[in-house]
């Protein structure tokens, strides 16, 4: 991994909304084909960090740099051309619509009738039954509504089609936080294949044994800073555990709850 | 995200689907079914009525044609996510214009039509624009429109003419070649065969003795069915249509997955309001007149007709062919009452039962289809 | 749940057809097509005085309207009428553009048509209809300017609660002609909501307060305006004609705040068509001219029987 060069090089990015100091200096590199796990707690900043990474907030300073140049996203739209994919904890997915239209939402397959753009259903339900396949879920059909997929599914349909779509960073907002156990190791299972295809995928989460399943490198948030980037192996759970909640606090509560947490 | 614990493999506990289930849960069903109910309970209670003449026919369908016009327009914009109760008053307000336009300016009537068409749809740009840049509710601003639209109905007749109806549209309009596309019939000669066949009436007595009492198809109708086309088609093969079911069904995810959210909803402000300008021209040119008081209460009637058919009130969810049955039913049932018989008076009760029924009924279809708990 | 659903729907309309007039017996059929919205109370005479000539003729009578109003919806019922195949329809020509085809249709479709309330005999017989029952606005208006100019009335304010209707603003027309004033600002557009009626009412009053008297067109203009006239003390001070009876005005007769009521007798406009129809239709004779229903003046003299019925036959 070291013999490559990053995607996407965060560098000393500052966010401050009003008074309100969001990002203090954050630098953190993404390379192609690991898996970045972004840990902190909630308010640490890892949100404001991604929107930043997805263009959605414009750093107050700093230097973002893809594939070696300096890139200014003026909107999410940009960065998405560019090959950065977001798949949001809660608004991956409509579930009213169906699987083929939700995999294709945005980038229809545009099959010409005249002037007319028209939806190319037939390339998309084939397109969607492959990928869905690939990924090992079985629908009954592309026409089947999102709303009858588990969480999981969801989050995996999002992921696939980040992926089918070129993406080359892939940010996951908390993607496992509300998922059962199941789901949620089907999920782990999704990033592993999709990172195994070359694509860099920013895991962020703050559960420590998700991160330590599949992660690469670690990267903790705390109160807008960062502590540091830990690759595999070199550091514990119990020691990831610290560093989010800002060390001593849950030192002291983990005692007591006998090492749980 | 609901917590379902299913796995990816195949679930013991998801029943199989029948292909001839599958096929028969549409958004529409609701509405196929309902259009069922109505004709046989109509059949049997008014079967001999004069409902199901030539006249009869076209009186139903020509009032069902009527919502099926506005409905189309509600039943996009529905999807979309939004709503527009502005509806009626637009329809009020075009007609109005285009009065005063074609009789009061005296321009030629092509001229007025189009001009009319351009208002109406800037206004509804200008409605969609609102709710868009304020993020308020499109209830709220729409029902703003609905009082300042009827408002200058009211205002500049009044002003130009001191009065509130505008007569005399259809001596301006002799000879325009535009109006005739709301306002006229087609097809009379297959009517004049019909009546040479001794299927339909003819008038027994008058200028028009002889000649078939239902003389041509109204334009009316033939909008409708162009409209529904049009909106079936843009909302079920296009990329388009894809955008809108995306920023009705979820517009932050839409937005996030690069789908044009805000131009999407503006451009379904127009339709409805494009639809509406339709309706008003249709009506306008049969009736040769602009009244203030037309269209009172229309933008409701959209909206039950779209509901009946299907489409889920808070976006996403529905289908143009279910908010055209819905019409049908809607019109049917409004027209059929008084072919059975009922007291007018409990037309309204009807109406609600028939409403509640519907969307009863369309929320379990919903359900099967989509998994919504 | 389906099931239960069409249970629902069965039961729904097997009520229907209970409520509903006996339909289609042998009796000849007349269906009235008012221009009235539901709100309109006044209207309630009409359908009262129909159903008592069809119990007293022996005929089957129907009554509908729009619900809102809305003409074009009207030109609609009329056509539905004649696809119903009655032996008559009774109907008002609130617009002449809009209701002249549909009514010309019925009539060239063998439906005899009387004409009764709104329109006038020009245009009556210009769609072919046998006759009309009704009082002609303009006249009764002007009628009305004259005895108030008598009674010293030099300005006044019309409350239009029907803005809409042309015809009924032919009232104003004509008692400014009689006032021999120009009817200018006079006429308001009232609406229909009483409370607004009310309020439209006073603030006219205190703009203009040299106003003289005040004149309603109908119950739906007359009730709210007898509130804000008690409200702001000119009641039974300022010179108040109305056109039409309700129970609020016959009351209002009495106690002295209204001077006269212009009745145009609508139980006559809506009972009498259906006397001649179905006489004509079962012996062949048809008064030779049409009906004038009005204008009848009625003041605080002649209060008993008004009083007895209003509301219900007057």
């Amino acid at each position: 991994m070291a013999d490559k060069t990053p995607i996407i090089q965060m560098k000393n990015i500052q966010k401050h909304f009003g008074s309100v100091i969001a990002l203090a200096g954050v630098s953190v590199d993404i390379f192609p084909g690991e898996c970045h796990c972004l840990l902190g707690d909630n308010g640490a900043g890892k949100s404001t960090f991604i929107k930043t990474m997805s263009g959605v907030h414009k750093p107050t300073s700093g230097e973002i740099m893809f594939e070696g140049t300096p890139m200014n996203f003026a909107d999410p739209r940009d960065a998405m051309t560019a090959g950065i994919a977001t798949v949001h904890q809660h608004l991956a997915m409509i579930p009213l619509m169906s699987v083929s239209r939700n995999f294709f939402m945005g980038n229809e397959p545009i099959k010409k009738f005249g002037p007319i753009n028209m939806f190319d259903h037939e390339y998309a339900n084939r397109v969607t039954m492959e990928e869905m396949k690939k990924m090992g879920i079985n629908l009954r059909g592309p026409d089947q509504a999102v709303g009858t997929l588990s969480g999981g599914e969801r989050q995996t349909v999002a992921i696939s089609r980040a992926v089918h779509f070129g993406a080359k960073v892939l940010i996951l907002d908390e993607p496992t936080s509300a998922l059962g156990v199941r789901q949620t190791s089907n999920v782990l299972a999704t990033i592993d294949k999709v990172r195994k295809q070359g694509v860099g995928v920013v895991f962020i989460t703050h559960n420590v044994r998700h991160a330590m399943a599949v992660g690469d490198r670690y990267t903790v948030l705390n109160r807008g800073k960062t502590l540091g980037t830990a690759e595999r192996g070199g550091i514990t759970p119990e020691e990831l555990q610290d560093l989010m909640a800002g060390g001593q606090e849950l030192a002291s509560l983990e005692g007591s709850l006998g090492g749980t947490v | 995200m609901t917590e379902t614990a299913q796995s990816t493999e195949k679930d013991e506990r998801v029943k199989e689907i029948s292909g001839f289930r599958q096929a028969l849960i549409r958004p529409e069903l609701g509405g196929i079914c309902g259009t069922i109910i109505v004709f046989v309970l109509f059949a049997i209670f008014a079967g001999n009525s004069g409902m199901f003449n030539a006249q009869g026919i076209m009186n139903w369908g020509t009032v069902s044609a009527q919502f099926m016009i506005i409905a189309v327009g509600a039943c996009l914009l529905m999807i979309a996510g939004e709503f527009d109760l502005s509806v009626g008053s637009m329809i009020g307000f075009a007609g109005m214009m285009t009065a005063i336009f074609g009789v009061t300016l005296g321009w030629p009537m092509w001229i007025a039509i189009l001009i009319t068409f351009v208002i109406c749809m800037a206004i509804g740009a200008i409605n969609g624009v609102i709710v868009i840049r304020t993020g308020l509710p499109s209830f709220i601003v729409t029902l703003a429109f609905l009082f300042i639209l009827r408002g200058f109905t009211i205002f500049i007749p009044q002003q130009l003419q001191n009065r509130t109806i505008i007569g005399g549209i259809s001596e301006a309009a002799e000879g325009d070649w535009l109006a005739p596309v709301f306002g006229g019939k087609i097809m009379g000669w297959f009517f004049e065969m019909l009546a040479n066949w001794g299927w339909i009436d003819t008038f027994t007595r008058g200028t028009r003795e002889g000649q078939p009492v239902v003389d041509g198809l109204p334009m009316l109708i033939v909008w409708a069915i162009i409209l529904i086309i049009a909106g079936h088609f843009l909302l079920t093969k296009t990329q388009f249509g894809n955008w809108i079911f995306a920023s009705g069904g979820d517009a932050e995810a839409a937005r996030n997955s690069g789908v044009p959210v805000n131009r999407v909803k503006i451009l379904m402000f127009v339709a409805t309001a494009f639809c509406a300008t339709i309706f008003a021209m249709c009506q306008v040119f049969e009736f040769g007149s602009a009244a203030a008081d037309r269209g009172l209460l229309k933008e409701f009637e959209a909206i039950i007709a779209v509901v009946i058919g299907g489409a889920l009130l808070t976006g996403g969810y529905g289908s143009v062919l279910g908010a055209a049955l819905g019409a049908l039913i809607f019109g049917v049932v409004q027209q059929g009452l008084f072919f059975a018989g009922v007291e007018s008076s409990l037309f309204r009760v009807f109406l609600g039962v028939i409403l509640l029924l519907a969307v009863i009924l369309n929320t379990y279809i919903r359900r099967m289809i989509t998994g919504e708990r | 749940m389906k099931k239960s659903v069409l249970g629902t729907v069965l039961a729904a309309a097997v009520a229907a057809v209970s409520f509903g007039a006996p339909a289609y017996a042998d009796g000849e059929r007349y269906v009235l097509v008012s221009h009235a919205p539901d709100s309109d109370s006044w209207w309630n005479t009409i359908r009262n005085a129909l159903t008592l000539a069809g119990d007293q003729m022996g005929v089957e009578v129907e009554y509908r309207n729009p619900p809102t109003g809305d003409i074009a919806d009207m030109a609609r019922i009329i056509e539905q009428a004649a696809a119903s195949g009655p032996d008559g329809i009774i109907t008002t020509i609130a617009d002449f553009d809009v209701l002249g085809g549909p009514i010309s249709a019925a009539v060239d479709a063998g439906i005899d048509v009387i004409i009764m309330n709104s329109g006038t005999p020009d245009q009556a017989r210009e769609l072919g209809a046998l006759m009309y029952v009704g009082q002609p606005e303009y006249d009764a208006g002007y009628a009305a300017g004259l005895r108030a100019a008598g009674d010293g009335v030099t300005s006044f304010l019309c409350v239009n609660h029907v803005i809409s209707n042309p015809i009924v603003a032919e009232r104003c027309a004509g008692f400014a002609d009689g006032l021999g004033v120009e009817l200018g600002n006079s006429m308001i557009d009232a609406g229909q909501d009483p409370a607004e009626i009310q309020n439209r009412v006073l603030a006219y009053l205190n703009a203009n307060p040299d106003t003289d008297a005040v004149l309603t067109l109908g119950p739906t203009s007359a009730d709210p305006t007898i509130l804000a006239l008690q409200q702001n003390g000119l009641a039974g001070d300022i010179y108040f004609g109305t056109f039409d009876l309700g129970e609020n005005i016959v009351q209002g007769i009495r106690d002295g705040i209204i001077e006269w009521g212009i009745d145009q007798q609508p139980f006559l406009q809506a009972y009498l068509p259906v006397v001649v129809l179905t006489n004509y239709h079962r012996y062949g004779v048809l008064p030779g001219n049409n009906i004038n229903s009005g204008p009848g003046f009625i003041t605080a003299d002649a209060l008993e029987m008004v009083e007895m019925f209003a509301g219900e036959y007057r």
